[in-house]
């Protein structure tokens, strides 16, 4: 496994975590206050964005030990390209969400907790799956 | 206009062995890509820019038409 798809792993499973752990945070959500679900869905970012930085050390720390060579990261052009391919899918994923939101809050009564929700989780899930069609691309 | 599809081959993998067997590694480093980028180049599953496709001729000391070649 090669260093682009180690570190695109530990992205998913960074974010993935965090989804969990938002989802887990917010079963009660009914109850809960437009402040209280912010304050869950901010922590969740952040958490997010701790684990894919601890993830990346560990995994290249584990990946030095277990090969016994440094490998370093070099982004170039081929890089760049599979960056921009990712950022059309996950752009694209995210602004047909924000549009379905915002006609789910304006039409379908939607609340604006639920919306709040659903803007950030699919911003999460964008994020994946530009993350997965880099590692079809590295594969 | 041309408007049939080329396809860019290489002669990296043979230049490589025929320059003291240089590593994938050594030729990236020359280069400045990473050794996933020359797999792929070598495997023509990428296609490089002008400019890195220069860089891959001048690493080998040879024209940039002799190392990348339309297949005929």
């Amino acid at each position: 496994m090669n260093i682009k798809i180690r570190n695109t792993l530990g992205e998913i499973t960074g974010a993935s975590i965090a989804m969990i752990w938002m989802y887990s945070n917010l079963t009660n959500v009914v109850n809960m206050t437009i402040e209280s679900i912010s304050k869950v869905l901010a922590q969740g970012i952040g958490i997010s964005i701790i684990l894919i930085i601890a993830l990346h050390i560990i995994l290249n720390i584990l990946s030095s030990i277990i090969t016994g060579q440094y490998e370093k990261d070099i982004d170039d052009e081929r890089d760049k390209i599979f960056e921009l391919y990712a950022l059309q899918v996950s752009s694209a994923i995210f602004g047909i969400s924000i549009v379905a939101t915002l006609v789910l809050l304006g039409w379908f009564n939607l609340t604006i907790s639920a919306g709040l929700i659903a803007i950030t989780f699919s911003g999460f899930i964008a994020s994946i799956v530009s993350l997965l069609l880099k590692i079809y691309l590295y594969r | 206009m041309i408007k049939k599809k080329i396809h860019i081959e290489n002669a990296v993998r043979k230049l490589r062995f025929n320059n003291n067997e240089m590593t994938q590694q050594e030729l990236a480093e020359l280069v400045g890509v990473s050794r996933q980028t020359v797999v792929a180049i070598e495997k023509y599953k990428y296609t490089p820019s002008l400019d890195l496709a220069f860089k891959i001729a001048l690493a080998f000391d040879m024209e940039i038409q002799e190392v990348f070649f339309i297949k005929q």
